[in-house]
């Protein structure tokens, strides 16, 4: 224990003397402190501008005036997603997937207004979340700190002196490993802190720990990383090289073909295609501000039927209002199945870039953090979804008052002048059909097991690297 | 001067160095797998236009079939624009795959419907596409620091420095003649793949020059650079691993940090409108419309369309006139905000093309997103093609709307259609 301590600390005192690797350390900690916080102002910021425009689109709802029902399905309404708490040390997709919606009748509108598009376009390498901080920039800090933690005293031949004296291997390997480890958790401190100020925020306890621990696996496998080839090198110089051209493979090139690969694999149609087909299928299914449109022709015998009636003036109901009903049922099933699909086709692609984590611990601890955090893919398409039921439900509601409480006579005839249009309007009471979208990231549980294979892919990489060394220590002369 | 004997000594030299090789070889793969995925993503982009393009046609064909006046044609018609990928676009796909480049769009108020993105995957956006712009802004700097960083220490380390320097007629033609042997293997294992994609998608012969022109300056900047603080930290007494260190610390400030920080700072800076305000406006403007007197709509719609100023009597409570009247009056409150939104767009990319010019990694790849027509201006430009069509429809249906005439569907054929826009530049 004592020699380990003693490695440890000549270790340290090494960079204290170079200056070099202090200064890297120095940087590194500023930085990834830095990027918390102007990450959390910012999410902070637009968790609350959100909140806002969602209360507001809310209330803009609710206070129109007495109208026609229908009238109300197209003003329709917007819904805006909520960032998630730890969205503040891991954005994930939020910039790029537009968090606005709006809801309105016969359509399912994509998401609006991605940051990204508003971004200056300087780089897509990423923005400076402490998620890239982390993931990205403090590897490569840890190599410029060690990469020459065996190397060096290989060239200077204090390792064989050093060995000859009895001091274990092993020993010595630990002593160096926990020095680099050292210097990775300082970096990893201001994310533990941003983590707790999660906690603080609503986020679960087992989350935040969670998401502690996996960036502790991720710095444990990049000092393995750092300790197996500084002591398999023979020189410094050769050791840096190899090290650099790791952090490449693994930080820059194997993510990037991930997506490259995932999206020449599986081609998604976008959503104009889908669009198209949707419309396609819809043609048979008849316009739904149509009632005279042939395809009603079985609804009206069937309605007509059931309440033994002649024409439809007669009906109890308005015929209008059921015939928008009917629509808009058959036309979001139709939609939901197309919707269904894209998002079906979205994860696949996602399934193969994610795979990619067997050849990087960067992917599968990217995959990890987003997972764990609620900002991923499949937060999106929850909140797509979560949005569409919003939609349908309000709109069947209203179609619900037209069908109702809308008399046929005073609808059809709603055009002639400002008398009967005044007639045609049902009381704003009946705005409050719309209820309240509030969009909160999966439960923890449902995170926690979904990031099994990713964290089951981190602890491949260390035991792979904790194999390597042991494997490398009987030959470090 | 160098010999071309002292190339083929080095030649000789360096192809004997397998690791030199290799990577060389790893270089070339790395190129060709990024232009090869340009090259499908254009492709199927490509298709993609051409397949929606038919069905376009035939929908709106089948659609106006339908119709008995002019504003259900105007209602129900789509319109489907689009930018199609230049022939360079393969090497530099910048943001297509965060900005729209296709829409649907119909007579209806325009600002609810230009801001819809049909966008990309965007877990697969956010790890970010491997092009060949990425390859020569990103990754080529960390090649050539890898490859000559220890030019000279390396010499040194093996204990030949002094024994090469001494026996040289001229020392420098040796380190030049291999620098230069190892630059143009490189430039040839990363331009190679370039070449042949821009054959095969038959890109104009200028600009792929440029674009090839702009990968060697690129290099020349990093081979002169390694070169220099090579030299300089070598007669310093400082071993290879620190020289790489420094280089790359500089790599890291330059493409990462410089960028990063530099975005952050911008977009706090330069404030722009939330894109939320802007549809939510003109959301309002359109929907009160139907609550209001008619002459509010008509005294908006007539500061820009005054020739329809004895054609604004209503028969009855409802005509379509009137109706697209509110949804151009809906646009125009929204102008403003929306005009905001993207003058903020264009100051950014201004504050981004300022900053760039301390960071080379940055400037090639913004000349090169600019050569491949993938840019900010050009995303710009389309949208406004998407905006004169929109115009185009409005001039189009005005007439057959305000003049009482008879409902004609020979008149539909004449139905303005969306032609790719021409080149911006």
């Amino acid at each position: 224990m004592n020699i380990i301590k003693l490695v440890m600390r000549d270790e340290w005192r090494y960079w204290r003397r170079t200056r070099v690797a202090t200064t890297v350390i120095l940087i590194g900690v500023v930085l990834s402190l830095a990027s918390v916080v102007i990450n959390s102002i910012e999410m902070r910021q637009a968790a609350v501008e959100r909140a806002e425009l969602q209360r507001t689109s809310e209330a803009n709802f609710i206070e129109q005036p007495d109208k026609h029902p229908h009238r109300m399905v197209h003003y329709g309404h917007y819904v805006f997603r909520a960032p998630s708490p730890l969205s503040i040390i891991d954005p994930g997709v939020d910039a790029y997937t537009g968090t606005a919606i709006f809801l309105e009748g016969h359509q399912q509108n994509s998401a609006m207004f991605a940051d990204q598009r508003q971004s200056s376009g300087m780089t897509r390498f990423s923005s400076l979340s402490p998620a890239f901080m982390l993931q990205v920039i403090v590897p490569l800090m840890l190599i410029m700190v060690g990469y020459s933690c065996m190397t060096r005293e290989r060239e200077a031949g204090t390792l064989h002196v050093l060995i000859t004296q009895g001091v274990k291997v092993r020993d010595i390997l630990i002593g160096k490993f926990l020095s680099v480890l050292g210097s990775g958790v300082l970096m990893l401190l201001p994310l533990i802190l941003a983590s707790l100020w999660a906690s603080v925020s609503g986020e679960s306890v087992t989350i935040t720990a969670s998401f502690v621990l996996g960036y502790v696996l991720y710095i444990l496998i990049w000092s393995a990383i750092v300790l197996w080839v500084s002591s398999i090198s023979a020189r410094s110089n050769a050791s840096f090289a190899i090290l650099i051209g790791l952090w490449v493979v693994f930080c820059i090139l194997v993510p990037r073909i991930g997506s490259s690969t995932a999206a020449t694999l599986v081609t998604s149609a976008g959503k104009l295609e889908t669009d198209f087909a949707v419309r396609e299928e819809l043609r048979t299914l008849g316009n739904g501000h149509d009632a005279s449109d042939p395809a009603f022709v079985k609804l009206k015998q069937d309605l007509l039927d059931q309440y033994g009636v002649d024409d439809i003036a007669d009906l109890p109901i308005n015929f209008r209002g059921a015939v928008a009903t009917h629509s808009e049922k058959v036309l979001t099933d139709v939609l939901n199945k197309y919707a269904d699909a894209r998002m079906e086709e979205e994860l696949s692609q996602a399934e193969i870039a994610r795979q990619f984590g067997w050849l990087s611990p960067m992917v599968s601890m990217r995959t990890l953090s987003m997972m764990i955090s609620g900002t991923n893919l499949e937060t999106h398409h929850r909140f797509l979804r979560e949005a569409e039921s919003l939609r349908y439900d309000f709109v069947q509601a209203l179609n619900h008052v037209h069908e109702h409480d809308l008399d046929y006579d005073a609808d059809v005839s709603r055009y002639k002048n400002e008398e009967t249009a005044k007639a045609a309007r049902v009381d704003a009471s009946h705005w409050d059909v719309l209820s309240e979208f509030s969009f909160e990231p999966e439960s923890s549980t449902f995170r926690l097991s979904h990031s099994m294979v990713y964290a089951l892919q981190l602890l491949f990489w260390l035991g792979l690297m904790l194999l390597l060394i042991k494997q490398a220590s009987r030959r470090i002369l | 001067m160098v010999l071309f004997s002292d190339l083929v000594r080095e030649f000789r030299f360096l192809s004997k160095q397998r690791y030199i090789v290799l990577f060389l070889f790893a270089v070339f793969l790395l190129s060709a797998f990024a232009v090869w995925s340009g090259v499908t993503d254009s492709h199927q982009q490509q298709v993609a236009i051409e397949r929606l393009l038919e069905k376009d046609a035939v929908d709106r064909e089948s659609v106006l079939a339908k119709q008995v006046d002019y504003g259900d044609a105007a209602y129900y018609s789509f319109h489907f624009t689009y930018d199609e990928p230049s022939p360079l676009a393969f090497a530099a796909m910048g943001q297509r795959d965060v900005y729209p480049w296709k829409h649907r769009i119909r007579m209806l108020a325009l600002e609810g419907q230009i801001h819809e993105t049909d966008a990309e995957n965007p877990e697969l956006s956010l790890l970010g596409r491997f092009d060949f712009a990425f390859i020569i802004s990103v990754l080529l700097p960390i090649f050539v620091i890898l490859l000559l960083h220890d030019l000279r220490s390396a010499e040194r380390e093996a204990g030949r420095y002094d024994l090469l320097v001494v026996t040289a007629k001229n020392p420098y033609k040796l380190w030049t003649a291999r620098a230069l042997v190892l630059s143009a293997f490189l430039a040839a294992a990363m331009l190679l793949p370039l070449i042949v994609g821009a054959v095969v998608m038959q890109a104009p012969l200028l600009k792929t020059g440029l674009m090839a022109l702009l990968a060697l300056g690129h290099l020349l900047f990093w081979v002169v650079l390694t070169m220099v603080v090579g030299r300089v930290m070598m007669a310093r007494g400082q071993s290879s691993p620190r020289i790489a260190s420094a280089l790359l610390a500089g790599w890291l400030a330059l493409t990462v940090i410089l960028p990063v920080v530099g975005e952050t700072v911008i977009n706090q800076l330069i404030r722009s409108p939330n894109g939320g305000e802007i549809v939510l406006l003109q959301r309002e403007a359109v929907n009160d419309a139907w609550d209001k007197p008619f002459a509010a709509t008509w005294d908006e719609f007539l500061k820009t369309h005054p020739e329809w100023a004895e054609h604004t009597e209503m028969e009855s409570s409802f005509h379509w006139k009137w109706y697209y009247a509110f949804q151009q009056a809906g646009d125009q409150q929204a102008a403003e905000l929306s005009q905001a939104y993207r003058d903020a767009i264009v100051k950014k990319d201004h504050a981004a093309g300022l900053l760039s010019l301390f960071s080379p990694p940055m400037l090639v790849q913004r000349l090169m997103l600019s050569l491949a027509e993938t840019d900010v201006a050009a995303s710009l430009a389309y949208e406004q093609s998407v905006r004169d069509h929109h115009r185009a429809l409005r001039l189009y249906f005005y007439p057959l709307l305000f003049e009482k005439g008879e409902f004609d569907s020979q008149e539909l054929a004449d139905i303005p259609v969306y032609g790719s826009h021409t080149v911006r530049y």
